[in-house]
């Protein structure tokens, strides 16, 4: 929750564009956010997931080490069945603060990417999916539960 | 394209294997060879197939058979369209799949995109039937969108005791996943596993949805999981009551009815295929090594039934 309120006072000393059609944790995500969002991606979050944002070849057949490859982000891997809560939380803390016990080869981007902009990558990455997507995304039971979702 | 079918090739076999057919309780009972064979059993609407070294077909929930055309080669699995109930899929021994969309009387063979090896379990989505899923030994989970005409692969095989695990067993039961779907249950070689149909990672049956059961904290309720590392050679749910499903296992049948929390052994009747009656949760056809068996009481007591 600490977290959460923190992204919500980021966000609102951020939010000098226009808003989009993209909410991230119950807020309006602006343009400047979301181009933000592409930039940070294109450094630190592409060379796993793809600068298309189209996952590692092959992404849902598991590697040599158990561990499985980076998923698409483009609306077709399973990014949109989680919570926006739940996607910020394996971005800030690794997967495993989600899933305990699941070994993942993403890192956690705490002390990485500051709250604001993890944010801004989610907020961009959801700008991308298709409108079905989003609406599935959206009616999610843990997305309707959140108190700021 | 069609396929040949054979019509009562088999019936033979069935007819000796059913001769000595007798009243099966809850003992191990039943009778020895000549066996029918029988891998894979399903409701077609009110219909049963068996399926195994020929097609066999029972319009009494079991109690009495007919051979019933089939494709011309030995099958493996079957699934059905819970709306369309002339409409069979079934897994052909070599590789590949043939489709009837009348009953049985014609074939064809469909299965685009599968390897050229065999399946082993097929099962039709529980709220999207024309979404299919096959299960295939060394590979991992396939789906079709088109009601079996092209496959994609979707999930690697569970991940169980340090080793993946064949999937032997599908089941989709209709109960929310918390991730926008349902729950894809399998059985495996080595114990039960289920998959929230987004397919992002296989887990345990645990409290809750599909996240909620992975945070830690709170009070566990009472689970008691089937044995471990048993294969679960069939996995059945009914439409009408899905947090109920059977498992047939080496040691006999097991239920739930709290959607695998807690299961219990129903029956120490060894099963090699078990069939629900999607409307009549407490109907059941099984397959023995060499019998074909209906219970009316969720697989409590057991009555052999007899070809004709």
């Amino acid at each position: 929750m600490a977290a959460h309120l923190c992204i919500a006072a980021a966000l609102s000393s951020a939010a000098i564009a226009e808003p989009s059609n993209v909410s991230f944790l119950g807020s309006t995500m602006t343009p400047a956010q979301i181009q933000t969002g592409e930039a940070l991606y294109a450094e630190t979050c592409a060379s796993c997931h793809g600068e298309n944002r189209e996952g590692q070849p092959d992404w849902r057949r598991r590697l040599e080490t158990g561990r499985m490859p980076a998923p698409p982000q483009d609306g077709t891997g399973h990014t949109f069945t989680h919570s926006d809560a739940d996607l910020f939380a394996m971005t800030k803390f690794g997967i495993e603060a989600v899933v305990p016990g699941y070994e993942s080869d993403m890192p956690p981007f705490e002390g990485v990417l500051s709250d604001p902009e993890i944010v801004a990558i989610l907020a961009f990455l959801k700008a991308r999916w298709p409108e079905e997507k989003l609406r599935f995304q959206a009616a999610l039971p843990s997305m309707r539960s959140s108190p700021d979702g | 394209m069609t396929i040949p079918k054979t019509d009562g090739l088999h019936r033979r076999a069935f007819l000796g294997a059913t001769a000595a057919a007798c009243i099966v309780g809850t003992a191990p009972p039943l009778i020895a060879a000549p066996s029918p064979q029988v891998r894979a059993l399903v409701f077609a609407g009110s219909t049963v197939l068996a399926a195994g070294n020929g097609l066999m077909r029972s319009q009494n929930g079991g109690a009495t058979w007919r051979a019933a055309a089939g494709p011309d080669q030995e099958l493996r699995a079957l699934t059905t369209h819970p709306q369309r109930p002339d409409r069979v899929v079934a897994a052909l021994d070599a590789h590949g799949l043939a489709v009837s969309d009348d009953a049985g009387a014609s074939w064809r063979k469909a299965g685009a995109g599968l390897p050229a090896v065999a399946i082993d379990a097929l099962a039709t989505a529980a709220t999207t039937p024309d979404t299919l899923y096959a299960a295939i030994a060394g590979d991992g989970l396939w789906r079709s969108e088109d009601a079996g005409e092209t496959w994609a692969f979707v999930m690697d095989r569970p991940f169980l005791a340090e080793a993946e695990r064949d999937v032997t067993a599908l089941a989709s039961v209709d109960l929310a996943s918390g991730m926008g779907g349902i729950w894809l249950y399998a059985g495996t070689t080595f114990g039960m596993q289920r998959v929230p149909d987004c397919f992002c990672r296989w887990q345990d049956v645990q409290p809750g949805n599909a996240l909620d059961a992975l945070v830690p904290g709170g009070d566990a309720p009472e689970t008691q999981p089937l044995p471990e590392g048993q294969p679960v050679r069939a996995l059945v749910s009914p439409a009408a009551a899905p947090a109920r499903l059977y498992a047939a296992l080496p040691s006999g049948i097991w239920s739930t009815d709290d959607a695998g929390m807690v299961w219990r052994k129903t029956s120490d009747v060894e099963v090699l295929a078990i069939a629900v009656d999607p409307a009549t949760p407490l109907s059941l056809v099984a397959a023995t090594q060499g019998a074909l068996t209906y219970s009316r009481d969720g697989g409590e007591t057991w009555t052999a039934g007899a070809v004709i």
